[in-house]
């Protein structure tokens, strides 16, 4: 089996950990890999998603029926768009999971050839931890990836999250003050040919960045590639008796 | 081997939701591979038959030639479950007739599973049945089924109502009925195919449908708490001894 198509959601029980962030650079790195992109935002304000790449994003809400139409069904519709992604926002993120997991949303997701990946924005406190854990419980053949934001520092949430062995961790890097005042002021998109008329001091930086990071967004691609492929052959693999 | 068991699905008022819950037994069954057969008694037209075509045959229950369609035949037919949608307002009439013809006592022989669904909507005047109901009833097994039709709470803000009618009845299992979502109700209804073949995304002859995802999500998760209460209340032991069902549980 191959994915068609994939599914991306960022999530996080907590406010201001960048989520945004995070959901604007995968956004715009799906773009520039030549994919077709369509980015969902659960938040609303001057801040959020859509305030940042307007063409590119479609607002979302989950509290009625048919917002919950018009976000889910679109997210399993074989409309063509290769990479969808959600910005569910902390407000939403109890009642969004709860809903995936009350429709069936991972199995449907599957059964139609969709990659299903939630990045989950790693946070010291407790309510955060417990919540990453109840994830994995609920979406267990969902590829869940912790993403540490060293915007907040270098703690290390290893031990606190349980994650041992290869579960590897998807690092934000620290943005230099300098280039922050740019990225954070909407509208701002990555792929804006604009940017190379930044002071030069900028465009290096922020190019060096932006480079870490979607080299990530790469290995998270082959992760995403491996499940399907596990997935694929695990019925072949012959099992202890 | 299993005994012939009949389930009779029904209330004197109307609009409580008959059809619905016989609809959830049917597919109940069907997700168990239990063969089950249906009798819908709104003759001429049946509701029941429109979801259930393969399954269902329209009678007039309160006809004699009817009557033996549906009773003669318990012990020879293949299906060994029979589900009856008695038509509103002829619960106590159709309890009346099984009476008549000794029916109900084959049930206290044991010779058939007898069971009755009684369905109940929010209001005294459905509530009211009970006591007259329960009165045929006798040593079947009797289900007071608390439909939620709406936001309505039968009541359980008031002890004193809520007890004098659902704890009157001693030998009667309570069975709640969640309320589906109004637009996946009517979504259903439209598409005139079982809950089951909905949430699977298929229509009535068994293709892939284009039904929405989240309105199949609404009833794939109301159908799944209404087959927990009839988990809850061992309805699969009633259709086959404990014994069967381990048997098929080891195979599989």
């Amino acid at each position: 089996m191959l994915f068609r198509s994939c599914v991306i959601v960022v999530a996080s029980p907590r406010p201001r950990v960048g989520k945004t962030l995070l959901s604007r650079l995968l956004t715009d790195f799906h773009f520039q890999e030549g994919r077709s992109v369509a980015a969902f935002d659960l938040n609303a304000g001057k801040d959020a998603l859509a305030a940042f790449l307007p063409e590119r994003v479609i607002q979302s809400a989950i509290d009625g029926l048919k917002g919950q139409m018009a976000l889910f069904d679109r997210l399993i519709a074989d409309d063509g768009i290769t990479t969808k992604i959600v910005d569910i926002g902390h407000a939403s993120f109890e009642s969004f999971f709860m809903l995936a997991h009350r429709f069936g949303f991972a199995g449907e997701a599957r059964s139609r050839r969709i990659g299903f990946a939630i990045l989950y924005l790693l946070t010291p406190d407790p309510s955060s931890v417990e919540a990453y854990r109840s994830l994995r419980s609920q979406f267990p053949e969902v590829v869940l990836v912790p993403v540490h934001n060293e915007n907040f520092g270098v703690a290390q949430h290893r031990k606190r999250y349980g994650l041992t062995g290869i579960a590897s961790v998807i690092r934000l890097p620290q943005l230099a003050p300098a280039v922050r005042k740019y990225v954070e002021t909407p509208p701002f998109s990555f792929t804006d040919p604009r940017l190379a008329a930044l002071d030069m001091d900028v465009d290096i930086e922020l190019q060096h960045w932006l480079r870490r990071i979607y080299l990530e967004f790469r290995e998270l691609d082959l992760r995403i590639l491996l499940t399907d492929l596990k997935a694929s052959i695990g019925p072949l693999i012959p099992t202890a008796p | 081997m299993a005994k012939p068991a009949v389930f009779l699905i029904g209330a004197d008022k109307g609009g409580v939701g008959k059809t619905t819950v016989a609809r959830t037994l049917l597919d109940y069954f069907g997700a168990r591979q239990v063969p089950t057969r249906a009798f819908d008694t709104e003759s001429p037209r049946g509701t029941l038959k429109r979801f259930h075509p393969d399954v269902t045959e329209v009678v007039d229950v309160t006809s004699a030639p009817d009557q033996m369609r549906i009773f003669d035949t318990l012990g020879s037919a293949d299906a060994k479950v029979t589900v009856i949608d008695v038509r509103a307002g002829l619960l106590s009439s159709t309890l009346q007739a099984l009476s008549d013809i000794g029916f109900i006592e084959l049930g206290k022989t044991g010779q058939i599973t007898f069971a009755v669904f009684h369905i109940l909507g929010p209001s005294i005047a459905s509530l009211e049945e009970i006591a007259e109901t329960s009165r045929f009833i006798g040593d079947a097994n009797h289900f007071l089924v608390k439909n939620h039709i709406n936001e309505a709470p039968f009541f359980e803000w008031d002890p004193a109502t809520y007890q004098s009618y659902f704890k009157k009845i001693k030998d009667a299992h309570e069975i709640t009925i969640p309320k589906l979502n109004e637009m996946a109700y009517e979504q259903v209804d439209v598409a005139a195919v079982p809950y089951a073949s909905f949430v699977a995304n298929k229509n009535a002859k068994g293709e892939v449908a284009n039904y929405s995802f989240v309105l199949r999500g609404y009833v794939r998760h109301w159908l799944g708490q209404v087959w927990r209460e009839y988990d809850r209340v061992k309805l699969l032991d009633l259709v086959s001894p404990k014994s069967e069902n381990s048997l098929r549980q080891v195979a599989g």
